[in-house]
């Protein structure tokens, strides 16, 4: 009776692991659909990508040449500026939503209101406001508006992931790690950050996703220098986009999950390693029991 | 020892002497993309040793903001159309042009250039908004704007949007002035833009639809309907509208220098520069649009002058987009009822 | 021991203001200023030659009463609830599937994730328009195979629209409720297995409610960024349709209208507190913790 028991559920966690894989992997593919036919239409024989026309592969001689700077140097800039922005913004929101929920203090309901108004407001109107502020201070526009802009709809959206992460949590592990000695910085370091790391790393993703794609207030607050790459692409999307900006994102997405691979083929040889030593390590204690007895 | 120190010594100081390192002049200008070339840029950048930082803007809205809101200082130069003109000009958004500065502006065809205008901006290239469409395809032949609200167009119209391009069209089938500021007949063409709203498949992106079969008639730009011809090369059916009597409207593309900039002397040297009728001539080769340059005009290549876009013979039955003033908002009121519904 | 702990927290104001100082700051400054100055134009003329003239007037506040506006709010909410409705139906099972994986497992797939999204959205939308335009691939495959005689549109219309809002929008649903579900221990989940319950009722009385938290950060991180897009039904829907996000772009774009603008981004801010009032009085107190 327990054998037929234990059986049936061992097949339907099988059938829910298939299930789930199967879902998951409809999931991935409605993302990565228009990655490939992206990908496809940098090989296009056509001036611009309105229908297909052709294969060559000349659009990636055009990336590399000389005469094509505008699109790397707008790429540079857009992941120079997300990469900061995320570093901030991160810092701050998690900072934020952490200390949100555990302090009280007057104002507190008022900055909870404030953290939802780049959600709500349509990001034209912050960053004309912005703008306008900018110039009336005599603030120069250029990277350093712009990372202003991205982090001040950022930070929202990394104290609201927190949140969600650390609703419910109480303070025993903090506690118990100050009992035992740690001070508060080595207790947020070492206890809290590593305990909400999913909710971080959560916070990271959707503010570097948040940046890199930003067109608003990149073009608002931009210098005349240096446009970001989104901006770029929406002011050639009126023509119609050429297939040379296919080209150098499917390099991005190749470079990414190169990164990706590499990342993780690190990390599972790292595993290994620490498999191997503790492995030796038992060996060691084993062969010492011997040896005792 | 002592050589290769002293080598490197002369070769450091060299490095450092070396025009390279010298700080550039620059000219910041802020334009609808793929609309000048490359090589024109170029040509200016060796000619006066100057680094030319192009911008480029999604939409007319992009500079109208930016100069409302005083960042117009960051650039030297900005691209406007002429119907936004009498209200920056009003505004005090833009700097007074000395035209003795700028005397290859003499090739600009005042026909194109009011009196009013030359004070403040110089129109660099033109466009028309037509009706263009396949003849395989499109059910019926386009003579007139009042054909396009016709019910055999049902799903076979794509069309620019904004309400200044849509509400003239509307206007001149009605009968009326397309620049009216009268609340009764802009309500009139409101009605007349229901039926062609139901005839409508989309808004934008009007060449692409075209070349990929989605529609078989447009209601867009000359250099849309430009670069869609391209497109099909061979295959292309596509002809402008024979229009009889309804005028087309005629935009231009300006350059205005906004106040406050920091390199008007520059400005002044590039808006000399495009005037000229060999470098305009060039960049035409590449940008194909119509132009008001016309010393240019005739500099061009014959494939230029006979573009298929550009094979229509109605080219002086044209009306401008003039500003309406306060009439605007009664314009987007309409025009949101529309869209809403 | 705990009361020398507590009291030492009263006095010492400084890892309040650590934490919580950097947030707000950066709010009041860059946030606060802002909208006050929004609120301001709000209250003033449109110049008439589009700028801003400094007299007060409530000819904004009284553009808004008319019904016009109220429809365009209706439409936005209506595309907003739907996105989120389906982005949390088909975004949580996603969010547990990797969830329940271990660390460094859920760690990849989350970045395989992204990488699509790290790729510019536009091309992104761009790429769905080529795929199934009139003489498109999905068409060509759907005639080859003999599915169909004609071309099949599915240019412009709803479901591309819906299909677009999801893709840009599900890994905002996503993130917050994997990392919520990440909490979950699995020992709970056998503990309410072993006291009899059948996976069904574990799931709605035991997981659903932990992980609650995540799914109300995902509404928020969903439904309202929803409201004012604007962006994506333009371009999957042909433009037919205007929303609250175009109206209040026109406004600070080429109708010149900035008073106006301000108004509805006003409006917009107080439809939103309404909804969130609505909401916490029928929340318990801890889901006021996202808050």
């Amino acid at each position: 009776m327990m054998k037929q028991i234990s059986n049936r559920k061992l097949r339907r966690q099988k059938r829910n692991r298939f299930f789930g894989a199967l879902y998951a992997s409809i999931i991935y593919a409605l993302f990565y659909i228009p990655v490939l036919v992206m990908i496809q239409f940098s090989f296009n024989d056509a001036k611009r990508n309105y229908s297909w026309e052709g294969f060559t592969t000349m659009w990636y001689g055009k990336l590399f040449s000389f005469r094509n700077h505008d699109l790397w140097e707008a790429l540079a800039y857009s992941l120079i500026i997300a990469v900061i922005a995320t570093i901030i913004s991160v810092a701050i929101g998690v900072l934020g939503g952490v200390g949100l929920k555990k302090f009280e203090f007057r104002g507190k309901r008022f900055i909870n209101l404030m953290l939802y108004v780049p959600i709500v407001v349509p990001e034209i109107v912050l960053a004309v406001s912005m703008l306008i502020i900018f110039m009336t201070i005599g603030i120069k526009l250029g990277m350093g508006t712009i990372v202003i802009g991205h982090c001040t709809f950022c930070i929202p959206y990394a104290v609201v992931t927190i949140k969600g992460r650390i609703s419910g949590d109480n303070e025993t592990l903090q506690e118990a790690s100050m009992d035992l000695g740690a001070n508060r910085l080595q207790t947020f370091w070492r206890v809290t950050i590593p305990s909400i790391m999913p909710g971080i790393l959560s916070a990271a993703f959707l503010s570097f996703t948040l940046s890199i794609d930003d067109v608003i207030m990149s073009n608002m607050l931009a210098s005349a220098r240096q446009s970001t790459l989104p901006v770029l692409i929406l002011s050639v999307n009126r023509t119609g986009v050429t297939p040379d900006i296919n080209a150098l994102t499917t390099i991005m997405v190749l470079v990414m999950v190169a990164g990706m691979l590499l990342l993780s083929a690190v990390q599972r040889a790292r595993a290994k390693k620490e498999a191997r030593e503790i492995a030796e390590m038992e060996k060691r204690i084993s062969t010492m029991h011997s040896m005792v007895e | 020892m002592k050589r290769t120190l002293s080598v490197l010594v002369a070769l450091i100081m060299l490095l450092t002497l070396t025009p390279a390192f010298a700080a550039q002049e620059e000219i910041n200008i802020f334009m609808w993309s793929d609309y000048i070339s490359d090589d024109l840029i170029a040509n200016f950048e060796d000619e006066y040793g100057v680094r030319v930082n192009l911008s480029y803007m999604s939409d007319n809205a992009d500079s109208i903001t930016k100069l409302t809101a005083g960042a117009g200082s960051e650039y030297d130069l900005i691209m406007t159309c002429d119907a936004y003109m009498e209200s920056l000009i009003a505004g005090g958004y833009l700097e007074q042009l000395d035209l003795s500065q700028i005397p290859n502006s003499e090739n600009i065809n005042r026909a194109y250039w009011s009196e009013q205008n030359q004070g403040y901006c110089v129109p660099y290239l033109m466009n028309y908004i037509y009706v263009v469409y396949d003849t395989e395809r499109c059910p019926i032949e386009i003579t007139c704007y009042n054909d396009l609200i016709r019910p055999e167009m049902k799903g076979q119209i794509g069309s620019v949007d904004g309400a200044r391009n849509l509400f003239p069209i509307a206007l001149i089938a009605l009968g009326y002035d397309p620049n009216s500021r009268d609340e009764n007949e802009i309500k009139e063409a409101y009605e007349w833009l229901v039926k062609y709203n139901e005839n409508v498949v989309a808004y934008g992106s009007t060449e692409t639809n075209m070349v990929s079969g989605t529609i078989s008639c447009m209601f867009t730009y000359d250099g849309n309907t430009a670069e869609a011809m391209a497109q099909l090369g061979e295959n292309n059916t596509l002809t402008v509208a024979p229009f009889t009597s309804d005028p087309v409207q005629l935009g231009f593309d300006l350059y205005v220098i906004p106040k406050g900039a920091q390199h008007i002397d520059l400005a002044y040297k590039f808006l000399n520069y495009i005037c000229d009728p060999e470098v305009m001539a060039a960049n035409l080769v590449d940008n194909p649009y119509s132009c008001p340059n016309d010393a240019a005009v005739a500099a061009a290549s014959e494939e230029y002058r006979n573009g298929p876009a550009f094979d229509f013979d109605y080219k002086t039955n044209i009306f401008f987009q003039e500003d309406v003033g306060d009439a605007i908002t009664i314009y987007d009121q309409y025009y949101q009822m529309l869209k809403v519904g | 021991m705990n009361g020398a702990s507590t009291a030492k927290k009263r006095h010492n104001r400084l890892p309040a203001i650590a934490q919580a100082g950097p947030v707000s700051l950066w709010m009041i400054l860059f946030v606060t200023i802002p909208m006050l100055f929004i609120i301001f134009i709000s209250f003033m003329t449109r110049g008439s030659f589009g700028g801003v003239e400094y007299t007060p007037t409530l000819t904004s506040y009284e553009t808004l009463a008319d019904v016009i506006y109220l429809n365009v709010i209706l439409k936005s909410l209506r595309v907003a609830l739907v996105t989120t409705v389906v982005c949390l139906l088909l975004g949580y099972p996603f969010a547990y599937y990797i969830a329940r994986k271990p660390a460094d497992v859920a760690s990849r797939l989350i970045m395989l994730l992204m990488i699509p999204l790290w790729t510019n959205s536009l091309m992104r939308l761009n790429a769905w328009m080529l795929l199934f335009q009139t003489n498109g691939p999905v068409n060509k495959a759907l005639l080859g195979l003999g599915f169909v005689e004609k071309p099949v549109t599915f240019l412009y219309t709803d479901g591309l629209v819906l299909l677009g809002l999801i893709t840009n929008f599900l890994p905002f649903a996503v993130l917050p409720m994997y990392s919520s579900i990440e909490k979950l221990q699995t020992a709970m989940l056998e503990a309410s297995a072993d006291l009899g319950a059948k996976p069904s009722v574990t799931f709605f009385r035991v997981t659903l409610p932990l992980t609650f938290p995540g799914i109300f950060s995902a509404i928020i991180l969903t439904f309202i960024p929803a409201l004012g897009t604007y962006t994506i039904t333009d371009m999957l829907g042909g433009g037919k349709v205007l929303y609250i996000g175009n109206i209040i772009k026109n406004q600070f774009g080429t109708i010149r209208n900035w008073p106006l603008g301000a108004a509805l981004s006003v409006l917009l801010l107080l439809v939103t507190a309404l909804l969130i009032f609505v909401y916490s009085r029928f929340a318990k107190i801890e889901d006021m913790e996202v808050l």
